[in-house]
């Protein structure tokens, strides 16, 4: 579904070149999950948003179910529409309404009726549990029922793909619980998801594999059970060690 | 928490009320001062007043009746040459002629009164639509321009630096002459079209620095979510980041758009007869100058704060989903 090869993005500025993704390569199938984990500042969320072109790379390619994101004929808006993406500070759209903001890429995007883009809304925050709220202005709700909101809106353009980007790390602890099993509900209905977090208990549980990243590396790449009980890299030790 | 003290505030409004009383005292000694008499029950005409136009015979011939109804006179004359008589009304006290008259033609009968719209009126309309088309205009020029300014493409972002610069570092006085006498010379514009064209040009850069600081005020992640949604660069714009701009930079456009009532005011000096050249041209007839600069000022104070309640009752409402 996803395949990446030998990506490489660096961030220039002030004097100072990063290399916040550097010579990645991995692919992702079919109805599969892949949590990515890694130390502060190692490059998760940037080699995330380099899958749906949110960040332009420098080099390598991309190909999100067999079209090359970085082609000179590809509609970059037209890939989008298939990878859904949920961020760590939820970005809903503070003037719509709940509804509004499930609905609105449905219409604008997908040009879907009005009847068919609300169907597809109370059905999808049903799903997530917040049917009751479809109203009220997203500053009125809980980080929790904001963040169930995010993955609503992103369904709802019936994505191959999920991305997500430490979903949980805004929250207070007492709403984790609620946003991890939306997430653990889609991946056992079989989405392909690709997820940065530091819950491990999600990433033991829901994830087939882990990639562990470094400096703009990914440094291991294994199924939970085995990364979180002998990981090879030193380096991945001493940040288990940490986390853990 | 302590209880907050509550000062007494009526030794102050006191205070605020004796500066007040002293100010207009002494406003009314400088008059004094001047020897200048006050005609106030001037002004009232200049806003609007009653023209008498007067109503001749339309032939000669003899007044055969007037019925008398109140305020209006019937005036029933019988032509000399034959023929039935014919109806002229006119207002009771402004009639000429007595029954049985014998009137010539083209002899004066009476006047009727109409009501006119003074020139002040009028020149508090142009003022009013003047600003109103400038400030629609340049608001337009104005989200172009912003769009322009935080553009990608260098050709469309240097453009509108220059056009900002230019507008921003020169007296609207010195734009509206080269507007009319230069632009105006060239592409044969109208004098009305060229005020509104400099002034538009003038509130569009101010505008353009507005809406692109708005633009820039919306969090990143805003356009990210619309764009990872599918949504293109422009309906991003529209759906998500321009509805949220337009409600941070509502009060700032506002406040742009009362300063335009104001500095259209420089209009008259290419001789547009806004409510400035209307107080100008009526002194000169009136000579109560000082009366009808007053009420010049008075009837811009009355439009600007006028808008000023519109838009905090806007603002208010658009505090909705905060
Ligand atoms: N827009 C940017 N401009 C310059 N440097 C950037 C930019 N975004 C990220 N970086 C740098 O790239 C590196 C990787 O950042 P990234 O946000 O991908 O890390 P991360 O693994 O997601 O970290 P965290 O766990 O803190 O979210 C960091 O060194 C960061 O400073
Ligand atoms: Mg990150």
């Amino acid at each position: 579904m996803i395949e990446v090869k030998h990506l490489i993005k660096v961030f220039e500025g002030r004097g100072q070149v990063v290399r916040a993704v550097d010579d990645v390569s991995t692919q992702i199938a079919k109805g599969e999950v892949v949590v990515v984990i890694g130390p502060s500042g190692s490059g998760k969320s940037t080699f995330l948003r380099c899958l749906n072109g949110l960040e332009e790379f420098d080099d390598g390619q991309v190909v999100i179910d067999g079209i090359d994101i970085a082609g000179s004929a590809t509609n970059l808006n037209a890939v989008r529409r298939e990878v859904g993406m949920v961020f760590q500070h939820f970005n809903l759209f503070p003037h719509k309404t709940v509804l509004e903001n499930v609905t609105l890429a449905q219409r604008v995007v997908r040009k879907r009726e009005a009847v068919e883009a609300t169907d597809k809304a109370m059905a999808l925050l049903t799903k997530v549990g917040i049917a009751e709220k479809t109203n009220e202005y997203p500053s009125r709700l809980s980080g929790g029922q904001q963040q169930r909101v995010a993955i609503a809106r992103a369904l709802a353009m019936d994505p191959k793909v999920m991305l997500f980007d430490e979903p949980t790390s805004a929250l207070d602890p007492e709403m984790v619980g609620e946003v991890l099993d939306v997430m653990k509900q889609l991946a056992s209905e079989g989405m392909t998801m690709a997820v940065v977090t530091h819950e491990m208990g999600f990433a033991r549980e829901v994830a087939q594999r882990v990639l562990f990243m470094d400096a703009g590396k990914v440094l291991e790449d294994a199924p939970p059970a085995k990364f979180f009980t002998a990981p090879k890299e030193p380096r991945a030790q001493m940040f288990l060690k940490q986390v853990l | 928490m302590p209880l907050k003290r509550r000062s007494a505030q009526w030794p102050w409004q006191g205070l605020l009320v004796v500066i007040l009383l002293g100010l207009a005292v002494g406003l009314w000694i400088a008059t004094k001062q001047v020897n200048y008499e006050w005609r106030w029950e001037r002004v009232p005409q200049y806003f609007a007043y009653q023209d008498e136009v007067a109503q001749v015979a339309p032939f000669a011939g003899r007044v055969v009746k007037i019925d008398a109804d109140g305020a209006y006179s019937q005036v029933h004359m019988l032509p000399s040459a034959g023929g039935s008589p014919v109806l002229i009304t006119v207002e009771t006290d402004t009639l000429k002629i007595a029954d049985g008259a014998q009137v010539a033609e083209d002899a004066e009968i009476g006047a009727t009164r109409h009501w006119r719209v003074g020139p002040l009126t009028e020149g508090l309309w142009v003022t009013i639509w003047l600003s109103f088309a400038s400030g629609f205009i340049g608001l337009i020029i104005g989200l172009i321009a912003g769009l322009c300014r935080i553009s990608k493409n260098p050709a469309l972002r240097g453009l509108a630096v220059l056009y900002i610069e230019l507008i921003r570092g020169t007296p609207l006085l010195v734009q509206i002459f080269i507007f009319y006498f230069f632009i105006g010379t060239v592409l044969n514009l109208d004098r009305t079209i060229a005020g509104i064209g400099a002034l538009s040009l003038f509130v569009g850069a101010y505008t353009a620095e507005i809406i692109r600081a708005g633009i820039q005020s919306i969090p990143k992640g805003q356009t990210e979510a619309a764009r990872s949604l599918g949504m293109s660069v422009a309906e991003t714009m529209i759906h998500i980041v321009l509805p949220q701009a337009f409600k941070r930079v509502l009060p700032p456009l506002a406040g742009q758009f009362i300063s335009l009532i104001k500095d259209s005011s420089l209009v008259s000096v290419i001789a547009i007869t806004d409510l400035t050249k209307s107080g100008r041209e009526i002194i000169t007839s009136s000579f109560a100058t000082f009366e009808i600069w007053f009420t010049v000022a008075l009837l811009y104070l009355l439009v600007t704060s006028v808008l000023s309640q519109l838009l905090f009752w806007l603002e208010r409402r658009f505090a909705r989903s905060d």
